[in-house]
């Protein structure tokens, strides 16, 4: 029975990995005005099956920073919301998936 | 909870940049103004922008993240601009002082509409990241059908 | 053997257990049926958990919640699916002349 472990749980934290990357993106957009703010984002640790990641909130390397501080770029942190969305809807629905997979296995009487 | 955060975080940028925005207009409006009830011309207004934290839980603060938590941004103050005012030779002015000269704002259109334009581009970013945090929870609820 | 009760509702099943009397797959079944009771009953519990987490305490994720009540609900139905093809054995092995 492989319910209880891989690729439902690694998908799981992978959205969950992304969810925090999009309150950390809506964070800088709503800072893109503050000086001083630097921009921030999550770091994961792919190397380990996502199950393992550890997230952690970090700043930015090699952003240009305006004359008040700020490093906000609105073109990099556009593009993350798009990519976000794409990465998590993907992984949502190859959960749907693997769902939908196991409950006919489970009803033919695989197990 | 990530998405819920993060749309209270894009709720307070759309506010700070709403506010500045009505700073903005206000200085554009009030360019000319050479009397004010407080007396003297009209002063210029400029928003502070400060990181705030975002409203979440203290307990999920320390539990999610080992960094720091995601901010939002509020305007924490409004300066007022108190250098001294533009003083234009206008000898036939009401607002005249003895020698001839009239005190005007120093406020340039042509920069406040490009800060305006700023406000305006950073209110649609927010508005854009809401968006997209709305659809990513619809998606999560999906998962329940 | 509660469990095997419970399972099939009926309180009058003879005791498979019985070393004398049970098959090969008597005791199989129990374990498997053990097995697969403990796992509902732990992923339900995982989801409850998860659900007021959230509900009550702000933390966690909906995907999070989402996944877990579908692995609850996945656990019930494959203890179900168990369950269906032990009592049909167990009646395979009652309409064998004795």
């Amino acid at each position: 029975m492989h319910l209880a472990h891989t690729a439902p749980l690694d998908l799981g934290r992978f959205m969950s990995y992304l969810s925090a990357r999009q309150e950390v993106v809506s964070s800088n957009i709503a800072n893109a005005d503050t000086p001083g703010y630097k921009t921030q984002d999550i770091e994961t640790e792919f190397s380990a099956a996502f199950a393992e990641a550890r997230d952690a909130i970090v700043e930015v390397p090699g952003l240009s920073s305006k004359n008040d501080g700020n490093n906000v770029s609105i073109d990099r942190e556009a593009r993350l919301l798009a990519e976000n969305t794409v990465r998590f809807n993907l992984a949502a629905q190859l959960m749907r998936g693997r769902i939908k997979d196991i409950r006919s296995a489970i009803s033919e009487g695989h197990s | 909870m990530s998405l819920f955060s993060a749309i209270g975080i894009s709720a307070s940028g759309m506010d700070a940049q709403r506010t500045r925005a009505e700073l903005i207009t206000e200085n554009l409006a009030n360019a000319d103004t050479t009397r004010t009830p407080e007396g003297g011309p009209y002063r210029r207004k400029d928003a502070v922008f400060t990181s705030a934290p975002a409203e979440q839980s203290f307990a999920q603060a320390l539990s999610d993240f080992s960094g720091y938590p995601a901010q939002g941004v509020s305007v924490s103050q409004v300066v007022v601009d108190d250098s001294e005012p533009e003083r234009r030779y206008l000898p036939g002015h009401p607002d005249a002082d003895p020698d001839g000269y009239v005190a005007f704002p120093k406020i340039n259109p042509a920069e406040e509409m490009v800060d305006l334009m700023s406000a305006s581009r950073g209110y649609q970013a927010n508005v854009a990241a809401i968006s997209t945090a709305k659809d990513m929870i619809a998606r999560s609820m999906d998962l329940f059908k | 053997m509660n469990i095997l009760a419970t399972a099939l509702g009926s309180p009058t099943l003879p005791p498979l257990a019985d070393p004398a009397s049970s098959s090969n797959s008597g005791g199989g079944f129990a374990d498997a049926i053990g097995a697969a009771m403990s796992q509902v009953e732990s992923a339900q519990s995982t989801a409850a958990t998860a659900a007021s987490d959230l509900l009550i305490g702000g933390k966690g994720d909906v995907h999070t919640v989402a996944i877990a009540a579908q692995k609850a609900e996945l656990s019930l139905e494959l203890f179900q699916q168990v369950r269906n093809k032990f009592v049909q054995a167990y009646q395979e092995i009652m309409k064998m002349p004795m």
